[in-house]
């Protein structure tokens, strides 16, 4: 700063500033400037285009809206697909449909303050008797199609508050209630029927007094106190509903799984109805010959549970997540329960032991929990409830799912996110093919001219000749079949990409015919720069922007058509998630009018990344044209 | 003609992209070319035909490969099931000689591009007659939707496109901006849904999807239940196609207000009105003549999406489901016919600019 020259006017003590400072000041605002002189690279305060490009672009608000927007979900697809995986196999049909909502688990406080008598849990909602004869309900609404035959599960009717209750169940999507006359309530998902008593069974009600509720999977079922048990609902693939004489008025206790019902015997065996052959139904000898007297039984939807008077715990049925292995334990069991996976037992020492799937952390107990002293426990579907001696609840499971899940009751959050992961990079990759085709022939075409031209611009006419949707939906019809899903996956990318160029090279070539008679090319080549040199150093500089702001609004357009492919049934297959074949589902009405979130939200994540990367384009083109403030 | 005149997605009814429109503006708009004097038009024509030649013979070429890649043999499919083995190889080699099968590749390309011009386009297997026939209805179907569609988006384009320019900068230039933004951003199937959910099923206002039904006469009810059926699909494809061209306008407006002609004009003192309409929009309208040239062009260009999430029995509508199906015959046929009317589109649309821009030099 010190060997810098100054204006001779600021140099020491000036005699103008003693006669007026005032008017010295203005006057060298007006032609001098009070201050230091600079030399002529600061005067002009040049700055490297890349950064003129930057500040341009800062101040454009819409474009920085589109940066964070980008930046969001690319963090919410790159990286939330290692925070949650996903297995692709993994189906759980029985959570099919569901709305969005993450409180299954919160059940309301007051049921706390009253105690609880009784939980029983649907796929998607919860209901609890309270000591003081209160029913609560919570959860989400499970997906079904109300016409006029169901109602819907969460809304408790008017008569059930006011009747003295003094037993409920939840079915998989309803649920029953029985008050203290004998008067049967239901409510919920009923196209089977399930929800309400039949005139047989309305008989049978005011007769006889009932020891127990059954809801199953669409079916429900009453066991009496004299021992008999009655069956409706949906009952004609799994027979439920025919209970053999000999067993009829001494079942004491009933577990249901949606195809077969055990049945304990007042005798201390086991029997099981419904479908047969399965491992379920292969009930074991000494379980029904009286060897062992079973004093309590529990079933998930593949193994059943028993407990003999020794209280030694026996299982039978499917080794599905390994539910049949029993982990050790000390102390004497309690109680038993099952959710649909997984088994549950509860100690005399308050001690609650899970073991079985644990697909939704149904086995994943908190610490609180397990610290605690607790006197109940309810497992049912995949949520678990703990009723410590205090009387308080503790709650673990499955919490719900923000997005809902699709018709395979997959997680539609963990789909968006593999799938956002998938339309990104088909786009990316395709648009980078496009790309690299596009300079190639536009460079080419332009800078050589001639016959050269002639060819390469004839072959964009016909890459241009072509219809897009068309071709590319009969190339990867083609494709279908011929390969596999990871090579289809490429070939989509490979499609889009090759037949997206021509715009592109028809505008590098134009701006290289533009560029190729500017002097600097002249000089270049007067100087003796090689040819390669002068494309590659002198011209590609400067169409740069252009391709810069053109492939950012061309990546906009093929995740647009990525999304259409699969939409249609072209792009992405099943089951590789990507945002358009998510969407597919709702080319069926029922979709489109009853599970608005499996179309809704898998759009407007589409929507939100093609905005945002065309704001990022739109805001680049506007940044990087000198001229585009005077428009 | 103008570079970059991209397709969005859907079919071939898709203006071009905005971000292109303005680029190809900025290098190529009114002004921006170089002044040359009146072409010889005919030459020229001349000239853009006998290079068209190559073009054509490539496309078909590839569309023929294209056909014969495609699995599924076409003999087969003609027989349809309940032969006996002896009878069915008996009609197949029959067959096979009758559809030429048992040639070489290049005698089996020149009678099928035969075929196709005498107006053989071949056997639908989907709807089991000749692909002439299968198509004709659905064509018609998408050219009633097409008139609709585009008559909407000129009508809403060129005023909305002008005023954005004149009043560039405004509330209402910036509203428009953004609209076009945020619907350019919209696949055409979300744009569908949408309406759907809401129109046809929450307010119950229209129909969600289908065709009228014809079987009560031709009398006024049926051609409402039409304007009923059409509504939406239109609407989507308006909407769809509304975002490119606004913004293609407005920046054909803008770069024609930005002329010397201008200040001249509006130095004269001329009245604002007269600047704008008289002297401004005659000369943006060399560049939205090519959108009106794709515009009718595309009248017969179904979309394949709109159209399917409709079950509007277009053009569109028939290609996907002929993919689905396996028609390849069908698919073949409309994708030569999708292809010869590119090909015409940018020609005409090619001439067209030089024509009525006697600026640009033809060579």
């Amino acid at each position: 700063m010190e060997n810098r020259p100054v204006l001779s006017s600021t140099r020491g003590e000036s005699s103008l500033r003693k006669l007026g400072k005032s008017f010295y000041g203005m006057f060298s605002r007006l032609f001098i400037r009070d201050r230091a002189l600079v030399s002529v690279l600061e005067e002009e305060a040049l700055q490297t285009p890349g950064k003129t490009i930057f500040k341009n672009f800062l101040r454009h608000k819409l474009g920085l809206a589109g940066v964070i927007g980008l930046i969001l979900i690319l963090g919410f697809s790159f990286v939330g697909s290692y925070v949650k995986p996903m297995d692709l196999s993994y189906v759980e049909t029985a959570l099919r449909n569901i709305a969005p909502g993450y409180n299954y688990l919160r059940f309301p406080s007051q049921l706390v303050k009253e105690g609880v008598q009784q939980i029983s849990s649907g796929i998607s909602f919860s209901v609890a008797l309270s000591n003081s004869g209160k029913v609560y309900v919570w959860g989400t609404q499970p997906a079904y199609i109300l016409e006029g035959v169901s109602t819907s599960a969460l809304t408790i009717p008017p008569e059930v508050q006011n009747a003295q209750i003094v037993q409920v169940v939840a079915g998989d999507r309803h649920i029953l209630a029985v008050d203290a006359q004998g008067k049967l309530y239901g409510w919920g998902f009923n196209n089977f029927k399930q929800a309400e008593a039949p005139n047989l069974l309305l008989g049978k009600l005011s007769s006889k007094k009932v020891a127990m509720l059954i809801g199953g999977e669409a079916y429900s079922a009453v066991l009496f106190e004299d021992g008999e048990l009655f069956v409706w609902g949906s009952t004609m693939s799994n027979r439920l509903d025919i209970v053999p004489e000999a067993y009829q008025g001494h079942i004491v206790k009933v577990a249901a799984s949606p195809h077969n019902m055990a049945l304990l015997l007042d005798d201390g065996t086991v029997a099981v109805t419904g479908i047969k052959g399965n491992a379920f139904s292969d009930v074991p000898r000494n379980m029904q010959d009286g060897t062992f007297n079973i004093v309590d039984i529990t079933a998930s939807y593949r193994a059943v549970l028993a407990l003999d008077d020794r209280g030694k715990l026996h299982i039978w049925g499917d080794n599905e997540y390994d539910i049949l292995k029993i982990p050790e334990f000390q102390g004497k069991v309690m109680a038993l329960d099952a959710g649909k996976n997984n088994l549950a037992v509860l100690t005399d020492a308050g001690e609650v032991l899970y073991w079985g799937a644990n697909h939704y952390n149904q086995l994943d107990l908190p610490q609180r929990v397990q610290k605690k002293k607790h006197v109940e426990i309810y497992s049912n579907m995949f949520q678990n409830y703990a009723v410590g001696a205090d009387g308080s609840i503790s709650a673990w499971g499955l919490k719900g799912f923000i997005f809902g899940t699709d018709e395979f009751g997959r997680d539609l959050l963990t789909r968006l996110i593999h799938g956002g992961r998938i339309s990104l990079a088909v786009g990316a990759i395709s648009v980078v093919i496009s790309v690299i085709i596009a300079l190639f022939f536009g460079m080419t075409a332009g800078f050589f001219g001639g016959q050269v031209d002639m060819i390469l611009m004839r072959i964009t006419d016909v890459v241009t000749a072509i219809p897009f949707l068309p071709i590319a939906i009969t190339l990867s019809a083609v494709v279908v079949g011929k390969v596999s899903e990871m090579y289809r996956l490429y070939m989509i990318m490979v499609i889009i990409g090759v037949l997206t160029w021509p715009s592109l090279a028809r505008l590098v070539r134009a701006q290289i015919l533009l560029e190729r008679e500017k002097d600097f090319v002249l000089a270049a080549r007067a100087l003796g720069v090689k040819q390669h040199n002068i494309i590659l150093r002198h011209i590609l500089p400067n169409i740069f922007n252009l391709v810069i702001v053109s492939v950012t609004l061309s990546y906009a357009s093929s995740l647009l058509i990525e999304a259409g492919l699969s939409f249609l049934g072209f792009g992405v297959a099943a089951p590789t998630p990507s945002w358009g074949n998510m969407l597919q589902g709702a080319q069926t009405a029922a979709v489109l009018e009853y599970y608005w979130w499996r179309w809704l939200i898998p759009g407007l994540f589409v929507v939100m990344a093609a905005l945002s990367v065309n704001l990022i384009g739109d805001a680049l083109r506007e940044a990087m044209d000198p001229k585009a403030n005077e428009k | 003609m103008l570079p970059g005149y991209q397709e969005k997605g859907d079919g071939l009814r898709c203006p071009l992209s905005f971000g292109m429109a303005q680029i190809i503006l900025d290098n190529y708009g009114p002004g921006k070319l170089p002044k040359k004097e009146a072409p010889v038009v005919l030459k020229y024509i001349i000239k853009r035909l006998i290079s068209l030649i190559p073009v054509i013979v490539l496309v078909t070429i590839l569309l023929f490969a294209l056909l014969k890649f495609m699995p599924g043999d076409p003999v087969r499919m003609m027989l349809g099931p309940g032969l006996k083995a002896e009878q069915y190889k008996a009609a197949e080699a029959v067959m096979r000689v009758k559809l030429g099968l048992d040639k070489s590749y290049p005698e089996q390309y020149f009678r099928w591009i035969g075929n196709t011009l005498s107006g053989e386009l071949g056997w639908s297997s989907l709807s089991n007659r000749p692909v002439k026939d299968a198509i004709s209805e659905p064509m018609r179907n998408t050219v009633i939707l097409n008139i609709f569609v585009i008559i909407l988006e000129l009508a809403i384009t060129l005023p909305v496109g002008i005023m954005c320019a004149v009043k560039r900068g405004s509330r209402f230039d910036n509203f428009w901006q953004v609209f076009s933004l945020v619907t350019y951003s919209m696949p055409s199937f979300f744009v569908a849904l949408t309406l759907i959910y809401v129109v046809a099923i929450n307010l119950q206002l229209l129909p969600p999807g289908g065709m009228p039904l014809t079987a009560y006469g031709k009398n006024f009810a049926y051609y409402v239940s039409w304007l009923r059926y059409m509504a939406l699909p239109v609407i989507t494809l308006t909407i769809i196609s509304l975002a490119g061209t606004i913004r293609y306008v407005r920046n054909a407006m803008i770069d024609a207000l930005s002329q010397d002609y201008i200040r001249t004009a509006r130095s004269k003192g001329l009245a604002e009105k007269v600047v704008i309409y008289s002297h401004a929009f005659r000369n943006a309208l060399i560049p939205i003549s090519t959108i009106i040239i794709f515009s009718v062009f595309s009248l017969f260009s179904g979309s394949a999406i709109t159209e399917t999430v409709f079950a509007w029995n277009g053009i569109g509508q028939v290609l996907v489901k002929a993919l689905l199906n396996r028609d390849f015959m069908l698919v073949s046929a409309m994708n030569l016919f999708f292809a010869s009317l590119s090909i015409t589109a940018n020609f005409v649309a090619d001439i067209t600019y030089g024509l009525v821009d006697p600026r640009i030099k033809l060579e």
